[in-house]
């Protein structure tokens, strides 16, 4: 089954009396272990369909399917339950809490749900994979760029999703520093057999993934 | 400026909200001094608003003048005693009127007409000068008890006209009539039909002209057994009572004064802080610091401002709601010194956002590149 | 809720000025209270003290003490009238006393104000009359059993033979004797009010069980013709001061629970809108709007019970001090709704900044 299928999907803004498409007619399928990067330069739409398959923003036309299920029937309060348990987010800008240390950034969405026994074992581990095993008790401030960028991976990868959704990850960063995270990440989904979608206006960074989808004005081109 | 004015805009709520919160503490601020200023002039006004330099009281009255009670020998033997020029009865009675067809609780005082004890603060009319007529509290004028108004002492039933109002000179927080001694006499004596006589309540004492009354009054307490001489000054604040009062809402006052500073400093200080890396922008683009300052102050003029105008609004709105018990007196020039008070309360409270204004750095906006997050 | 608790923890001095604020206002409300419920309780604390119903007083006196007075065979047609089933007399003269030493010499120059209450009738807190010499003393004269309190200009010496507590009377400490005591106070501290044997101010009313004391009272005065009958509670409220003062400070303290809400309006106002960016990231996470709402809401909590601990700690380690400048008594009940005000108030306050974090739209912080 796709970790993601997108239908026909447009997505139009409103502000005042002018109409925005910022998608149109997108139809795309992430197959469960695929790891997709999506391409298009500023303003192209890539954050809007990103948004849409996270459950962020609600499509104008089309459905949006995440392992088989159309959220489009979800209401807010599945919604939260969706984002919270089957995708993982990894921001534009990286949006750690701050007065939470590296492991309790991890550990927050799984406070969110019911407590899960296995939490703290599942957050070493990840700490551990992440190269971040000595950093757990230092709070965002004390952390460098690509640290703060790990402990987000961190944070998606918490509660196991099927699809990891990840906005532009390597923007703040310098060439080389990019293309490490880039590998990290692409490295943690493939052992997980995690669904990924990868925004980037960077052609360099997509020879990590599987496929790349090219996206302009808001339409989609294989 | 202009920038400052506009963030209020932006942030009304905030603002408001401050606005509200230092409006009602100003509120709460001037509402306890009117209510402190006006209890204890209509607590101790009478004896305060008296011409007698010294007052003696009976030893055992411990400073109350309802407590206290003098044989006519007493009076004679305080005028007797070196540095006193005129010694003169001054009684009291708390007893009730009818006035308007009202009944009240009252104060009866008698004095002798020309001697020490006579009341000072006329205000219109004239002082009583024969039994049968007497001089009211001018808060209590409309209460039946305005120039001509005749009032009645209820037990015996003794009536008298009004034919003067004094300022401020009431007694015991209730309407207060001030008899000849001869009318008060009477007074009593239908009142009290049993009583063997009436008995002074308390010496009104004159001291010679270089007499210092301080001195004349220990002579007196020394020298006339039973007694016990006080300043006029020194009567009103040892009313038993007055100390504790004035201890009180002393605390509540300062405790609201700290209260309105703190506000103000955690408000500003936030605020500061929440746009330092606005303000370090604005320094960056060239914006003078004194700029920044003066709007910083300018919104602290403002805010206090609207809060006491609130303050002062509602003050006068909750006086015409307590003043049936307690005539509130506000008097401008009290508000205007607490006003004072709470600007320069404002003004130290706002030196923590000052301190941290004068911190920010224009580098700041540029030495730190965004690394996202809200770290 | 855990977020917003170890928020207050890891960054307790954002919270710090706020929680000042409060604490101080705490004291001021604690201290309002306080005095209000010492002025009252130290005026009224002679009506609470009794175990009769009712109490008569002349009908021209208007619930007034002073006012009043009653002839013995007024008092003895209470006493026959159907529902009552016992009558005292009561007076009260307000003179000064001496509490002495061992020698028979005052304690210290200070002459206190008492209370010499003259009764006839036992009350909750004080036992039938003493015989004449002695006296049941409230506490708060300082006077322990055996000492001898000289009462009165004549400094009419009684021993103490029992302590009585919250007995006062506008403030002053009472002093239970026999009506001759009474009598022989009065006379010499206020011979214009002298009273012969058997003559009182009031008298108390204890009715048979089973009835109405309401209906006593109308019957008392339709019996006797010249008294007006009060339950204790309404005489009690008829005391002076007690009305004007409960009055008064209700504003003041009501205003202050206000300032309180405001304050913890504007605190959160301030932090929250600091806080925008993390509310939508925590709710893009998937965090519920009802937690972040939750978690805000446990902050007031802890910051409105944080500062009541702070005020209260602070008035209790003064309260030595206000005690004796003021008539300051702190209950618990006091303290209790004092707490309850403060907390309910900052959430109030609080819950005014959760329709901003309820709107945060989690899409805003993606892009
Ligand atoms: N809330 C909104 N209201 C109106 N228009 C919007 C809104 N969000 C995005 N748009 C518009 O939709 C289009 C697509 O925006 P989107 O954020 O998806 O671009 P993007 O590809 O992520 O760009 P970037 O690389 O700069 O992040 C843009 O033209 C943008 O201006
Ligand atoms: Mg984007």
């Amino acid at each position: 089954m796709d970790a993601l299928t997108l239908n026909d999907v447009r997505k139009v803004y409103r502000t005042g009396d002018e109409e925005a498409v910022a998608l149109d007619h997108a139809t795309l399928s992430v197959a469960s272990d695929e790891i997709v990067t999506l391409l298009g330069p500023s303003g192209s739409g890539k954050t809007t369909l990103l948004s849409i398959s996270g459950g962020l923003l609600t499509p104008t036309e089309g459905t949006v399917r995440v392992g088989g299920d159309d959220i489009g029937d979800y209401g807010s309060r599945q919604l939260t339950e969706f984002r919270r348990d089957k995708v993982g987010f990894v921001f534009q800008s990286v949006n750690l809490v701050p007065f939470l240390t590296a492991r309790e950034n991890i550990a927050v969405v799984a406070g969110f749900g019911g407590r899960r026994s296995d939490a703290d074992e599942r957050v070493d581990r990840l700490l551990d994979e992440l190269g971040l095993a000595d950093r757990g008790s230092n709070l965002p401030d004390e952390l460098s760029g690509g640290e703060r960028q790990r402990v987000a991976i961190g944070r998606a990868l918490m509660n196991e999703p099927s699809l990891v959704l990840i906005d532009e990850p390597t923007s703040a960063l310098d060439t080389q520093m990019g293309e490490k995270v880039m590998e990290l990440i692409v490295d943690e989904m493939r052992a997980r057999n995690t669904a990924a979608v990868i925004v980037t206006h960077d052609r360099r960074m997509t020879r990590y993934a599987d496929r790349t989808v090219e996206i302009t004005d808001g339409r989609l081109e294989a | 400026m202009r920038l400052s004015l506009r963030e209020i805009r932006r942030a009304k709520l905030r603002f408001g909200l401050l606005g509200g919160a230092v409006g009602l503490l100003v509120f709460l601020i001037l509402f306890q001094q009117v209510l402190l200023g006006s209890l204890l002039e209509s607590f101790t006004g009478a004896l305060e608003r008296q011409s007698a330099d010294v007052v003696v009281y009976s030893e055992d009255a411990r400073r109350s003048v309802a407590g206290s009670i003098l044989s006519p020998e007493v009076v004679e033997a305080v005028g007797a005693v070196p540095g006193v020029a005129a010694a003169a009865p001054l009684g009291e009675r708390t007893t009730t009127l009818s006035a308007n067809g009202e009944l009240v609780d009252g104060s009866v005082f008698g004095f002798v007409p020309g001697g020490p004890g006579e009341p000072t603060a006329l205000v219109e009319g004239r002082l009583p000068a024969s039994p049968g007529e007497a001089a009211a509290s001018r808060e209590d004028a409309a209460d039946g008890f305005g120039l001509g108004a005749t009032v009645t002492v209820e037990p015996g039933g003794a009536e008298v006209t009004v034919v003067g109002l004094t300022d401020r000179s009431r007694f015991s927080v209730s309407p207060t009539l001030w008899l000849t001694w001869e009318g008060y006499v009477e007074v009593v004596e239908a009142a009290e039909p049993d009583a063997p006589m009436v008995f002074p309540s308390l010496v009104a004492v004159a001291t010679e002209a270089g007499e210092e009354p301080a001195a004349v009054a220990v002579d007196i307490s020394a020298a006339v057994e039973g007694t016990d001489a006080l300043t006029r000054s020194d009567a009103v604040a040892e009313t038993p009572g007055v100390a504790e009062v004035r201890t009180s809402f002393l605390l509540i006052l300062s405790l609201a004064y700290v209260v309105v500073g703190l506000v103000l400093a955690f408000f500003f200080l936030i605020l500061t802080v929440q746009k330092s890396a606005a303000l370090s922008l604005l320094r960056a683009v060239g914006i003078p610091m004194r700029e920044l300052v003066t709007g910083l102050y300018l919104q602290v003029a403002l805010v206090v401002g609207i809060g006491a105008v609130i303050g002062t609004g509602l003050v006068l709105l909750a006086a015409q709601g307590v003043g049936d018990a307690l005539p509130l007196s506000i008097e401008p020039l009290e508000v205007a010194a607490t006003l004072g008070l709470v600007v320069a309360v404002a003004g130290v409270g706002s030196l923590l956002a000052l301190r941290r204004l004068l911190q920010v750095d224009p580098t700041d906006a540029v030495a730190r590149p965004s690394l996202g997050g809200l770290a | 809720m855990k977020l917003g608790l170890l928020e207050l923890r890891r960054r307790p001095g954002q919270f710090g000025v706020a929680g000042g604020a409060l604490a101080f206002l705490t004291l001021l409300l604690i201290f309002l209270g306080g005095l209000l419920d010492g002025l009252i309780g130290g005026s009224t604390g002679l009506l609470r003290a009794q175990s009769a119903e009712l109490i008569v007083y002349s009908d021209d006196a208007r619930a007034s003490l002073v006012r009043s007075r009653l002839d013995p065979a007024t008092i003895a047609a209470i006493g026959d009238v159907e529902g009552v089933s016992a009558v005292g007399g009561l007076g009260v003269a307000q003179v000064g006393a001496r509490v002495l030493d061992a020698d028979g010499q005052p304690r210290t120059d200070e002459v206190e104000s008492v209370a010499v209450v003259g009764y006839e009738l036992s009350a909750t807190e004080v036992p039938d009359p003493p015989p004449v010499g002695e006296a049941y003393v409230d506490s708060s004269l300082g006077a322990s059993v055996g000492d001898v309190v000289a009462i009165g200009p004549e400094q009419l010496e009684v021993e103490v033979v029992g302590a009585v507590d919250d007995t006062s009377y506008l403030l002053q400490p009472g002093v239970w004797v026999s009506p001759e005591t009474y009598e022989q106070v009065l006379a010499a501290a206020r011979p214009d009010l002298a009273m012969a044997p058997g003559v009182f101010q009031a008298a108390l009313v204890r009715t048979a069980d089973g009835v109405d004391p309401d209906v006593v009272a109308a019957r008392v005065d339709d019996a006797t013709g010249s008294t007006s009958t009060l339950t204790i509670d309404d005489a009690i409220a008829a005391l002076p001061g007690v009305e004007d003062q409960e009055g008064t400070f209700g504003i003041v303290i009501g205003a202050t629970f206000v300032v309180v809400g405001v304050v913890a309006a504007l605190f959160f106002a301030l932090i929250t809108i600091e806080r925008t960016g993390l509310y939508g990231v925590l709710k893009a996470l998937g965090s519920s709007n009802l937690g972040v709402v939750a978690s805000l809401v446990t902050q007031a909590v802890v910051v409105a019970l944080v500062a009541f601990a702070l005020g209260l700690g602070a008035i209790l380690a003064a309260s030595g001090v206000l005690a004796g400048a003021v008539p300051f008594d702190l209950s618990l009940e006091r303290a209790v709704s004092t707490g309850v005000g403060l907390v309910i108030m900052s959430v109030v306050g609080s819950l005014l900044s959760a329709r901003r974090v309820w709107r945060v739209d989690p899409a805003s912080v993606i892009g």
